[in-house]
């Protein structure tokens, strides 16, 4: 087949350099509706004083079934910003909170300007970072700051460190020096659940004893054992069990899903934490039609000197349903990430030897 | 077409030196992609591979001296595209395309797709900015 050029280079030329496609760019038709709670300056309050009540399953447990979003939490820092300092989370609301995802969305704008990059309003706009409905995540300690490490957690890290720096491999000699996230095995937890760069949906499944969530980022499922009310869930594994998301267990303290997760493994453990003595301990509380209020406790003596909790609401959107992740399925970039840095081995290599 | 003639393609539409990576793919784009290799391709479409992570676009491109090279265009993620307006079957084989992107570091006939036009002109993935209002395959 004999192609045939139809484009003048130079018309092409001039055309902006665009981004192929940074993110899902929803049909105005499906974008998700802004609801009065999902954009609400009191997402970040306590729920206590709802007067809503969940709706129960047929077998009598709160339904937290559905289809669910947090993309427009990708902006929200997970620590308080040094300029709140000494403000309260739940005191920044309204005007100042919409000012501050609205200076989000244009810094995300402009970030993604430019020639690899996309024209503003392009598919950014699409984000919609300016319904975030926090400051920051850390909603305890108060002052929204992760506590310091314990002086064994900063000792582990250095000597991560260390091994790193002295084992003499460079950033891609094997797929083992590239992160799970890469290798599309997991995100780990609570990583698995964070805002991403696309992919942000949710779908949490119930059924008697077990409750499912499924996250599109590299399509990881947690399936929760869960007690039934008033019970205790089953123990957990045996310690020398470990898994990349912990070993969860779930029971119900009123119309709040707690689970409790342990059992990790080192390469998946979370911020540097000792994956034996790690503790998750997640809250999900459908606080309105639309949202789940979602709050996980990190808990590791061995690596934190206090608990911390952040917190960040999922929004119900029947617009977003979980689509299809294989990211096995040509995971291409791991090979051409391996082959640049041959590449990269090589040339090293010839300048060497011109020396 | 010739790496090496491909490379005086991208000199002459300017040979933009960019700086700035962007963060659309969950691998970082300088570990793979060369943003000082950019090139501009003229082709048919040999096969659409619609796969996770990414999409990858596989382009017979006609040299100068009739010889045609393989090449591979990664694109978007699948589920991001379909939001756009795209399924597999967008470009099917045969499609003549115009694709500008920067190659792979290692110097294989890969690169990493920016924007894509149709024979008609119109925009694939991009365009101008109220382009995005409506699906990508529209005009």
């Amino acid at each position: 087949m004999r192609p045939r050029f139809f484009a003048p280079f130079a018309v092409v030329a001039a055309a902006p350099l665009l981004l192929v496609s940074a993110r899902a760019q929803t049909p105005k038709a499906a974008q998700p509706s802004t609801t009065p709670q999902a954009a609400s300056p009191q997402a970040a309050k306590p729920p206590a004083a709802s007067k809503w009540t969940p709706p129960r399953t047929p077998w009598g447990d709160p339904d937290l079934q559905g289809w669910y979003t947090n993309l427009s939490e990708d902006g929200t820092p997970l620590e308080r910003p040094d300029q709140f300092a000494g403000r309260k989370l739940e005191d920044i609301q309204g005007a100042e909170l919409a000012k501050i995802k609205e200076d989000i969305q244009k810094r995300t704008i402009t970030n993604f300007q430019g020639p690899l990059h996309a024209p503003e309003h392009w598919w950014q706009d699409d984000l919609n970072l300016v319904k975030g409905s926090q400051a920051w995540l850390v909603v305890d300690p108060p002052d929204g700051k992760i506590p310091a490490l314990t002086p064994q957690a900063k000792e582990r890290a250095a000597a991560r460190a260390a091994a790193r720096r002295n084992s003499g491999r460079g950033p891609a000699d094997s797929w083992t020096d590239l992160t799970l996230y890469d290798r599309c095995i997991t995100r780990g937890l609570p990583g698995s659940m964070m805002p991403a760069i696309y992919g942000n949906s949710y779908q949490i499944v119930q059924s008697p004893g077990f409750v499912a969530i499924r996250y599109e980022m590299v399509h990881e499922t947690r399936l929760i054992p869960v007690a039934a009310a008033g019970k205790e869930p089953p123990p957990h594994a045996a310690a020398s069990i470990r898994s990349y998301m912990g070993d969860p267990r779930g029971h119900w303290e009123g119309d709040t899903l707690v689970v409790e997760t342990t059992n990790f493994r080192d390469e998946s453990t979370y911020r540097g934490a000792n994956a034996a003595t790690l503790r998750l301990v997640e809250r999900f509380r459908r606080v309105a039609k639309d949202r789940v209020k979602w709050a996980v406790t990190v808990d590791d003596p061995d690596t934190w000197t206090q608990p911390w909790t952040f917190s960040m609401p999922l929004t119900m959107d029947d617009s977003q349903p979980v689509l299809e992740y294989g990211c096995h399925e040509g995971n291409y970039g791991l090979r051409n990430i391996l082959s640049a840095a041959r590449a990269a081995d090589q040339k090293a290599a010839e300048d060497a030897a011109k020396k | 077409m010739t790496q090496t003639s491909l490379r005086s393609v991208a000199i002459a539409v300017g040979g933009l030196v960019l700086a700035v990576a962007p963060a659309w793919a969950h691998h970082a784009f300088s570990a793979e992609f060369d943003e000082n290799k950019k090139v501009m391709l003229r082709g048919r479409v040999a096969q659409m591979e619609w796969i996770n992570p990414h999409v990858w676009i596989h382009l017979d491109v006609k040299g100068p001296d009739g010889a045609v090279a393989s090449w591979m265009i990664e694109g978007g993620p699948p589920n991001a595209l379909l939001k756009r307006g795209w399924n597999k079957h967008s470009l099917p084989e045969g499609t003549e395309i115009v694709v500008e992107g920067y190659q792979s570091k290692d110097g294989s006939l890969r690169a990493n797709g920016r924007e894509i036009t149709l024979a008609d002109g119109s925009k694939l993935f991009v365009g101008s900015s109220g382009a995005g209002e409506k699906p990508a395959t529209e005009k």
